[in-house]
């Protein structure tokens, strides 16, 4: 190698991450939010080994299984770093890195030309999909399974140029480990069937035992976390999947939301997606002898597809890994019309900077936007960290929260990673732009009226105003704030600041719960309208079920409802409201069971544990 | 590629300098208050106990002298509807087996309250309204007076009324 081939060598390798750590700065010094804060939480949960393997390997989140991208991710950076966010960046982007050297050197080999390689790295960490995949830590799954689906193309292809069986083993590694970084890891088969196929269909049957692997994970998948039917992720098989498509197409070859953040007509995005997009088709029509162009095009649709029929959860990153193709798809025709006379080299430089022009600008704002949020949750999240150490025998009350601040630093729990449990939201709070859809689970957190002013006036409780980058304590003014009495739909029984709605049978809380003996009262509102029911969340002793099933009677303003009953110590009971409890500012409700028990070295008799009461 | 790893893994250790689980950040807070309740145990309100109190035992409670004196800040609303003054207090047995009883009366802000007497040893809530003329202040100040108390003696140098818990100013 010549001094003057060393440089440029190194360069190759190294502008890619270069340019993508600029580009990517506020990514790499954001904070964490929303989705993080669950995956940090697994820890402490955590206290045996087959703890770790259920932390490890339960599905959670929509039935997600992804061991190494999410739970051992969070799990050994918690336990490591705490909320420190830098070495998660690092971690993130040393993946990045890899996967951008590892698309150029395919690229590369793909195309025979060292400049698609390149280019194909630059196009598609430029990709404004790739937004939060880098700036959001829960998103790093995309990241792994990127890597991971490179790697073992990449030992597929040194497997076809060698002909040397290890290359086959460390792609069949490759492939079997990228399952635990993302289900999406199923279409790799299809990528190595697909490439053989098109460009090297000597080894296409190698591939074919790749299927059978897929289909083992996509079944023991669906036995162990059973696709939702309802809900947001519900998967819809029909026609909506063509919309998706479209959508995603446009996300991918244009920005992400089909939005910018300059100043541009209506028409110019429209025009200059539709000018991508026929210069990407084309570039397939074009006669070729290595049948590369479909392949580069077949990667979208075969990436894109396991999220198409997810039609009410279009995510703005769903195009990072399918984007891949198309980079490379543009790379080499950019390479290829460079080499094909002026008119096609000016073609291709234009058409490469109406790419730049559409993401760049978008990228840079998407990920100023992701840093400021995680800035404002680092506050928040802090704040109230410090607000503890001041009061740490106080319950906090959090005023002026924001559906957008709520969701991503209150909603998945970010306090009790600090052994911080009472916090609140001041009443009233969700009435603030009541239709956003970050308010989504709300009620849980919001402190009930008079439990705000029993913990005023019994000095229980401080108030925190979070408007600012700054925590303001405005207890006195909150105070002397007019504030509404009324009753909740919903109150957790474990919550010392709640007693005041509680009758005076109930034991003081232990912890998270609280017991009741045989019959205990309590005060809710009346549901608004008709059709609701009263449920009960909690847990009996196991010597109350030993004779027999419990009985639970619940009597609402004199009016006993039919029975229910308890068969295991955990219990989630429900009982349907007569209609003279619609409307009622206060409704009277008693609970009593049938059977009681006292441990020994109690004095209690220990009636139910609850636990989640709610009108809903 | 093989750099990129190389620099990220040379990086790594700049995250493990700090263990903390977060950084806590300073809070903008307000002047100090006077609480509307008062728990013995918490030595952060001990300004607000005048006089007649002595150490915090257990992280619970205090021994009150015959006379002990408190400020509590009159709750929202209790200048309209008035409120209630709340004294959780424990008559220990040693105090009865030696005075046979004990009376306990309250002033707010120097009008009185009406008394109650105690004839057996245990834990008692000495309870009374009080009118919302005498909560319009900032603050009220509180004087307890037992009737009767055990002297100092070789033993404890402190005079020993009554064990006292919490005491509190709620609204009505």
């Amino acid at each position: 190698m010549t001094p003057r081939v060393k440089p440029l060598t190194l360069a190759w390798w190294i502008l890619p991450s270069l340019l993508c750590i600029a580009l990517h700065w506020l990514a790499f010094r954001a904070w964490f939010r929303a989705d993080d804060f669950a995956w940090l939480g697994l820890t402490p949960h955590v206290h045996s080994f087959h703890d770790l393997l259920a932390a490890l390997f339960e599905p959670r989140a929509q039935g997600t299984i992804r061991p190494w991208s999410e739970r051992a991710f969070f799990m050994a950076g918690g336990t490591l770093f705490g909320l420190n966010a830098l070495p998660y960046r690092i971690v993130i982007f040393a993946t990045e890195f890899a996967a951008l050297g590892l698309m150029a050197w395919i690229g590369r080999r793909l195309t025979g030309s060292p400049t698609a390689g390149f280019l194909a790295a630059i196009f598609w960490m430029v990709n404004s999909s790739s937004m939060e995949p880098l700036g959001w830590a829960c998103v790093y799954n995309q990241v792994m399974c990127a890597f991971f689906l490179l790697l073992a193309f990449y030992f597929l292809l040194h497997y076809i140029d060698t002909g040397r069986r290890r290359y086959e083993v460390y792609q069949w590694i490759a492939f079997t480990l990228g399952f635990g970084a993302l289900e999406l890891n199923v279409v790799y088969p299809a990528i190595a069937a697909g490439y053989t196929l098109l460009c090297a269909r000597k080894h296409f049957r190698r591939t074919l035992p790749l299927f059978a692997v897929s289909a083992i994970y996509a079944v023991v998948h669906s036995i162990a976390a059973p696709l939702p039917k309802t809900g947001d992720y519900a998967m819809h098989f029909d026609g909506s999947m063509f919309r998706t498509l479209g959508v995603l197409w446009t996300w991918t070859v244009g920005p992400t939301y089909r939005t910018t953040s300059l100043d541009l007509p209506a028409w110019v995005l429209p025009l200059a997606i539709g000018l991508l997009t026929v210069a990407l088709l084309g570039l397939v029509a074009l006669p070729s002898q290595t049948g590369i162009a479909p392949f580069f095009l077949l990667w979208f649709p075969v990436t894109i597809g396991p999220v198409l029929p997810l039609r009410d959860h279009v995510s703005e990153y769903y195009g990072y890994i399918p984007a891949i193709g198309l980079c490379w798809l543009g790379a080499w025709g950019v390479a290829r019309a460079w080499n094909s006379g002026m008119a096609p080299r000016i073609a291709a430089v234009a058409l490469s900077f109406v790419y730049l022009f559409l993401q760049t600008p978008h990228l840079l704002a998407a990920t100023k936007w992701n840093y400021n949020l995680t800035v404002r949750t680092r506050n928040l999240v802090e704040g109230v960290a410090g607000a503890h150490e001041l009061h740490p025998n106080q319950s906090i009350l959090l005023y002026g929260m924001d559906a957008e601040l709520f969701w991503n630093a209150m909603h998945d729990y970010p306090f009790r990673l600090l052994g911080i449990d009472n916090v609140y939201l001041a009443p009233g709070v969700e009435k603030n732009n009541a239709s956003d859809p970050g308010w989504d689970g709300v009620q849980e957190f919001i402190l009930p009226g008079p439990a705000v002013n029993r913990g005023l006036s019994q000095n229980e409780l401080v108030v925190y105003d979070v408007r600012g980058p700054q925590l303001h304590n405005m207890t006195t003014a909150y105070a002397a704030m007019p504030r509404s009495n009324e009753l909740p739909l919903r109150i957790d029984a474990g919550d010392p600041l709640i007693a005041g709605l509680l009758g005076p049978e109930w034991y003081k809380p232990d912890v998270d719960h609280r017991w009741m003996p045989k019959r205990a009262t309590l005060r809710l509102a009346g549901p608004a309208v008709g059709g609701r029911n009263l449920h009960l969340q909690g847990n009996c002793t196991g010597e109350q079920l030993r004779p027999g099933d419990l009985q639970v009677t619940v009597s609402i303003e004199g009016t006993t409802l039919p029975a229910a009953t308890i068969h295991n110590s955990s219990f989630d009971l429900e009982f349907p409201l007569p209609a003279a409890a619609v409307g009622k500012s206060e409704l009277r409700i008693a609970i009593e069971v049938s059977r009681v028990y006292r441990p020994p070295q109690d004095t209690r008799d220990l009636g139910l544990a609850f636990g989640v009461i709610e009108i809903r | 590629m093989k750099i990129a790893l190389l620099v990220a893994l040379a990086l790594v250790p700049l995250g493990c300098k700090q263990t903390k689980k977060v950084q806590v950040q300073q809070t903008v807070e307000e002047s100090p208050r006077v609480a509307s309740a008062i728990k013995m145990g918490d030595p952060k309100v001990a300004t607000q106990l005048v006089t007649g109190f002595y150490g915090i035992e257990g992280n619970a409670w205090r021994w009150a002298a015959k006379q002990f004196t408190v400020t509590l800040r009159p709750p929202f609303g209790a200048s309209q509807r008035g409120g209630v003054l709340q004294l959780n207090l424990t008559v220990p047995a040693v105090v009865i087996d030696k005075l046979k009883n004990i009376s306990l009366t309250a002033s707010v802000d120097g009008s009185p309250l009406p008394p109650e007497t105690y004839t057996a040893a245990g834990p008692y809530v000495y309870k009374r309204d009080v009118p919302g003329s005498l909560l319009g202040a900032d603050s009220v100040k509180v004087d307890f007076q037992l009737d009767k108390a055990m002297p100092p003696n070789d033993q404890d140098k402190r005079e020993l009324g009554v064990v006292v818990n919490s005491v509190s100013l709620e609204a009505k």
